[in-house]
């Protein structure tokens, strides 16, 4: 019988893939391996700008659980077909549920869907991939625990383990999502299972509160990489303040972005404001409100400016909309509310209280981010463009305000080069800021393909010229992401994957990292 | 009085969870999942109205699992063959829908 496979891992035959796939339906069940085409559509939906088949995946296996991912490794092993694992698969504009590259086999968690544990005294949560954000929070819900935790946008179908894994940030105190795990469950390329931090010994029960264990703290290198396979992460969770008061703050002129985090950037570092302030431009708050792009502008190339400040004069919006929010007592958010008010006064910004918001579906959805309540309120944004096309270019900055305008005008400029929007935003970290920019495009146009490619190549290569970095990447970029970053880096990496997985089966090519 | 404010909240907490594991993904039937998935952007002015109109439960099934656009598609691990007919089903035919 010959394979049915559409693409067949590289240097494979179709009679050795075969094989390696009857062992993985041995291990999983039949049903739980799918190779024909029709059947891994969804596995191949993506919205970067290359052809479909540079991402076509060879098969999908689904395990349910540890033990069958330790079985699926020695199989991987011994046929040498590499497999891909993603967890809910929902890294849109990162990459979705594709493989990084063609002819690999995807390891879908997602049937790995247990919360294992709640801690209600400690606060934390342990949880396997497949667990969505909208499941942990009916969960909480479910069982009256007034415990909060910080997701990212497409939150209702994304989960925590994915988006940790790939240092993924939000909009609560807990934002850098990383920094708030605790402990990580990974089956290594060999089929052993090591547990980071005090999960390595035996009978300890400090797995979720203490990250660090004895020795060099590993669970950094298994994120952003292909080490291994993240079964379980702990998290910490924040118990609900009594008392929770976001707010936003309008300011109406590009170049306010340099006063803007000049003010904001003292209250973040002294936890006055205590979560990841996020400071939108007008054209990613649009499509969310939402606005018609097609009302203001129907030309060819990026939207004029003049445009852009009719869409913030009938719509309300600033050219800045600053999202924050103070997080403690009544007392202790009265005391704070008067700084804010005093640094917005100060700055020329207006604010707009939860009260005032009513009727903005932009406001709306990121007062309930900044509370960890899911929802894809932000998908708003693929309606601007329309087509599907969608990559995140997402440069790190310094919290100062200089550098802020300074990135804001290069993306601008080179966005504009090619007739794509400035769609962006600042997200503070502490620090450090994500600048991130959804470079929105028509994907079933082949000339907005080839444009936002080159756009995107241009981005990358003039950013990282003046010293800028990218915090995370899509698949696509994935190779010329990681050469940004020097040799000795990548050397170093490639003997961590040498060591670790000697036959390169673990999603080679993931950020750059393969034999 | 920050202290006693904050206590007073995580009181209820001594009611710990039983620990085991909670399992979601089997959805209960296609109506909770239009509430959880599907709603999140067809009730919320971000995805088109799909209720009343008449779509045949083949093509609406079939762009779940294809995606459309910007919508992304989803797999069976995410939604199963029968929740999937079920909630095609529920909005061709105008049954009962959660939110409703």
């Amino acid at each position: 019988m010959g394979s049915k496979s559409k693409a067949l891992p590289k240097g494979i035959s179709a009679a050795e893939f075969d094989k390696a796939v009857r062992e993985m339906r041995a291990i999983v069940g039949d049903e739980h391996v799918l190779v024909d085409e029709e059947k891994l559509a969804p596995y191949r939906k993506i919205m970067m700008p290359v052809p479909d088949e540079q991402h076509e995946l060879s098969a999908s296996v689904m395990p349910d659980g540890v033990e069958q991912i330790q079985r699926i490794m020695k199989v991987a092993n011994k046929y040498r077909v590499p497999v891909y694992p993603i967890s809910t698969g929902k890294n849109l504009g990162y990459g979705s549920a594709a493989p990084v590259q063609r002819g690999q086999i995807v390891m879908d968690l997602r049937r790995m869907n247990r919360i294992i544990e709640v801690d209600p005294e400690l606060c934390t949560a342990l949880v396997e991939p497949g667990v969505t954000y909208q499941q942990l929070y009916d969960y909480l819900q479910e069982h009256k625990l007034p415990l909060w935790f910080s997701c990212p946008a497409p939150s209702a179908i994304a989960g925590p383990v994915g988006n940790m894994v790939d240092r993924g940030v939000g909009y609560t105190p807990y934002g850098e999502h990383f920094m708030f795990s605790c402990g990580m469950e990974v089956v290594l390329a060999d089929g052993q299972v090591l547990r980071t931090g005090m999960g390595a010994m035996e009978n300890s029960n400090t797995w979720q509160v203490f990250k660090w264990g004895y020795g060099p703290t590993l669970d950094g290198i298994f994120t952003q990489s292909n080490f291994g396979v993240v079964t379980k992460m702990g998290m910490w969770l924040m118990p609900a303040p009594p008392d929770f008061r976001p707010f936003c703050i309008q300011y109406p002129n590009e170049t306010d972005i340099t006063k803007i985090v000049e003010a904001l950037r003292p209250l973040r570092i002294a936890m006055v404001i205590p979560n990841a302030v996020v400071i939108a431009h007008t054209l990613w708050e649009a499509p969310c409100t939402p606005v018609k792009r097609a009302d203001y502008y129907t030309g060819p190339g990026a939207i004029p400016d003049d445009a852009v400040k009719k869409i913030q004069a009938d719509h309300n919006i600033g050219a800045w909309n600053v999202y924050a929010g103070l997080y403690g007592t009544k007392e202790t958010n009265d005391a704070n509310w008067k700084i804010i008010e005093a640094v917005a006064a100060g700055t020329g910004g207006k604010i707009i209280t939860q009260e005032a918001s009513k009727g903005s579906k932009a406001l709306e959805y990121r007062f309930d981010l900044m509370k960890g309540k899911p929802n894809l309120g932000e998908f708003g944004l693929y309606n601007w463009r329309g087509g599907g096309g969608s990559i995140w270019f997402a440069p790190v900055s310094q919290a100062k305000g200089s550098e802020t305008l300074k990135q804001m005008q290069m993306a601008k400029t080179i966005l504009g080069k090619y007739g794509f929007d400035y769609v962006g935003e600042f997200i503070v970290g502490w620090r450090d800021m994500h600048h991130v920019i959804d470079l929105l495009y028509d994907r079933s146009n082949p000339e907005q393909m080839e444009k936002a490619y080159a756009c995107y190549d241009e981005l990358l290569h003039t950013f990282a010229k003046e010293g800028y970095g990218m915090y995370r990447a899509n698949t696509a970029f994935a190779e010329k992401v990681a050469a940004t970053y020097g040799p000795v880096k990548r050397d170093v990496e490639k003997r961590l994957k040498k060591a670790l997985d000697p036959n390169n089966i673990i999603a080679p090519g993931r950020c750059g990292i393969s034999l | 009085m920050r202290t006693r404010a904050w206590a007073g909240c995580l009181g209820v907490l001594t009611l710990a969870t039983a620990a085991g594991s909670a399992v979601a993904g089997q959805w209960r039937d296609g109506a909770e999942l239009y509430q959880k998935v599907c709603g999140h952007c067809h009730e919320a002015n971000v995805g088109p109205v799909l209720k009343g109109r008449g779509l045949p439960p083949e093509y609406i099934q079939r762009v779940v699992r294809m995606g459309n656009r910007a919508m992304p598609a989803f797999r069976p691990t995410e939604i199963d063959d029968a929740t999937l007919a079920d909630v095609a089903r529920r909005i061709s035919t105008g049954a009962v829908l959660a939110r409703e």
